[in-house]
């Protein structure tokens, strides 16, 4: 988990992270910050938790309309093939990362995943272009005819 | 709605502002120009402090001028000796004015070039030639922004070409001043390219509609040839300041401009018309046929062919639309009402050389446009230099193609603050570019833009106009 952290902290001037021991926690958290009017980018979860199924939560996440939004990335080692589909059918999974990541990869799947969000969510997409994919920030503002004024 | 409590002071001194001239009877003023005066200060301070968004004031400025100054409104319906008020029609119709709808095919084009990656393609196959030296790199690249900013948004050239930018900056040094230099050279040279032809960017719009309201039309060539060597001038300067400022430290930047055009029956169909247009526009001198009226052909062509379709009608900016409508709608009453003449009467003109106007109207479009939309700065001038102009109180030499052509161009020239414009604020974005070296660089280009505004207009624009 602290690995995990620390290799987000890049994200953090924007994306604080919120860490979570196990799904009623992570309820706890997500209710929390849902509480205080702010929005949930991306959800990282692990497929093996204390008490709950990881991917259990993700459907519970993915039914909510306060967290339907949210990007949703299954990270684990020992998923099976049937909690996996049921994560992509039920949960609209985002994306699979196998332990063990390497930092890059971690950043890539996150910096990927929150851009596509913004990009879906939110509607100034200056305010992200130096945490996240400005390339594809900046096709976005292409295709969306903005203008001069 | 979310208002906080600055957008609502906001408002309020508006309104109060609004309301003042109705209790004041300023000597030499009509009537009616009391009302003009109550409108233009809501607006103008809509404008500026913006509790409001800009086009909102601007579809604002139409109702209130259609509800107290035409003739069908509350306040004037009969024709005075002091004052003779317009049908409403007038006030509405200039959301269908020839230069909207200019504007409008200017969009509908733009759309499709963007929806068929045209504007990518072409942006690559216009960079090959310039190769890998940095300096030669930039300057293609300030070439071919300034080109396709002249015929687009100019913030959707700039967005456009971060696609382009990024890449390269990814692969040069942290530490080196090229990636500021590059960063750079595409917000200003789109600012400087959307000078060249009317529908490069709104505040020409403002200029020309302003200008037929008075019976002088300006041909798209026409502008082209006033408004072209200027561009050039200011472009070339720009990059050699960026040059100077951000010396590169690399000799050669791995490139692959690769362009792949789309070869579909639409997208060729596309290609067609952008060209057939834009060849129709700028040899409007050679055929007469006024640029308003070939704008409706892409417009009807992509419509039939449905490559425009419902969603794209929708999608288009019409904001902008209304925000130039508004601002040539204000110019009316401000002119019919003997406002914007009381105004200028007001200051003893004749003591000053045009020479000193001329720098007077440049640098005052500069300063605003700095701070405030470079349309809303324009449209705020352009009242006040036609009846300087139209008056006679500046004498001879002051004519009004001229002051309005200074405005114009002017309100384009600011670049000095992530604020000025759309294209600044996406190139601090990035974080490549920091607030003073833009401010630092924007300054001297808008120094010499000043300079080579003065001097087109005291010995180049007189030749081409008369």
């Amino acid at each position: 988990m602290d690995a995990l952290v620390k290799d987000l902290e890049n994200f953090e001037k924007i994306f604080p992270v919120e860490t979570a021991n196990d799904t009623t926690e992570a309820m706890n958290v997500i209710d929390y910050i849902l509480d205080h009017g702010h929005k949930i980018g991306l959800v990282l979860c692990d497929h093996v938790l204390p008490g709950k199924n990881g991917v259990d939560l993700l459907i519970e996440l993915q039914k909510d309309e306060a967290t339907a939004k949210s990007k949703k990335v299954l990270v684990t080692g020992q998923a099976g093939h049937e909690d996996t589909i049921l994560a992509i059918n039920k949960a609209d999974l985002d994306h699979y990362v196998a332990k063990p990541w390497t930092e890059q990869e971690l950043q890539e799947v996150v910096r990927d995943q929150l851009t596509d969000y913004v990009i879906e969510n939110e509607k100034n997409l200056l305010a992200y272009m130096q945490i996240l994919d400005a390339e594809k920030l900046s096709e976005e503002m292409r295709k969306h005819k903005m203008t001069d004024h | 709605m979310k208002t906080n409590s600055k957008d609502l002071v906001s408002i309020l001194i508006g309104v109060i502002g609004f309301i003042i001239p109705f209790f004041l009877n300023i000597p030499g003023l009509s009537e009616a120009g009391h009302v003009a005066l109550s409108i233009f200060i809501i607006a103008a301070l809509f404008w500026m402090l913006e509790p409001v968004p800009i086009y909102a004031t601007s579809i604002m400025v139409i109702l209130l001028q259609v509800f107290f100054l035409s003739k069908q409104g509350v306040l004037f319906p009969e024709v005075t000796a002091e004052y003779s008020p317009d049908s409403y029609t007038e006030f509405m119709g200039t959301l269908a004015n020839p230069i909207i709808i200019l504007f409008l095919g200017g969009f509908v084009l733009a759309d499709a070039a963007v929806k068929y990656d045209l504007d990518k393609n072409l942006t690559r196959i216009l960079l090959k030639p310039f190769g890998s030296n940095p300096k030669f790199i930039i300057l293609g690249l300030m070439v071919v922004t300034a080109l396709l900013s002249a015929f687009m948004s100019n913030t959707a050239t700039t967005a456009m070409m971060m696609t382009v930018i990024l890449p390269i900056i990814a692969k040069t040094e942290a530490s080196d001043p090229l990636r500021i230099g590059i960063a750079l050279s595409i917000p200003f040279a789109a600012n400087i390219g959307g000078i060249a032809t009317p529908i490069g960017t709104p505040p020409n719009a403002v200029v020309i509609g302003a200008l037929s309201n008075q019976g002088i039309d300006i041909a798209f060539t026409e502008w082209m040839i006033l408004a072209g060597p200027l561009v050039v001038v200011v472009l070339f300067f720009t990059w050699l300041v960026i040059l100077r400022m951000f010396k590169p430290e690399t000799d050669t930047i791995p490139t692959d401009f690769e362009g792949k055009f789309q070869k579909n029956a639409s997208a060729i169909l596309v290609y067609v018309i952008f060209g057939a247009t834009v060849l129709l526009w700028v040899t409007e001198s050679l055929h007469g046929i006024g640029s308003s009226i070939i704008a409706l052909i892409p417009v009807t062509v992509l419509a039939l062919t449905g490559i425009l379709d419902k969603d794209g009608i929708r999608q288009l900016p019409w904001e902008v639309l209304w925000l130039v409508a508004g601002g040539i709608s204000l110019g009316i009453s401000m002119e019919s009402t003997g406002l914007a003449e009381w105004i200028i009467t007001n200051i003893e003109w004749s003591i000053f050389s045009p020479v000193f106007m001329i720098i007077v109207f440049s640098l005052m479009a500069i300063v605003m446009s700095n701070f405030l939309s470079n349309t809303v700065s324009a449209t705020l001038l352009i009242p006040l230099a036609l009846s300087l102009a139209t008056s006679g109180a500046a004498g001879e030499g002051f004519s009004l193609v001229l002051i309005s052509l200074v405005i114009g161009v002017s309100a384009s020239l600011a670049m000095m603050l992530p604020i000025s414009t759309p294209p600044n604020a996406i190139a601090i974005s990035t974080g490549t570019v920091k607030a003073k070296h833009m401010t630092r660089s924007g300054f001297v280009v808008g120094i010499f833009g000043l300079l080579m505004v003065t001097l087109y207009a005291l010995f180049y624009w007189p030749i081409i106009l008369n």
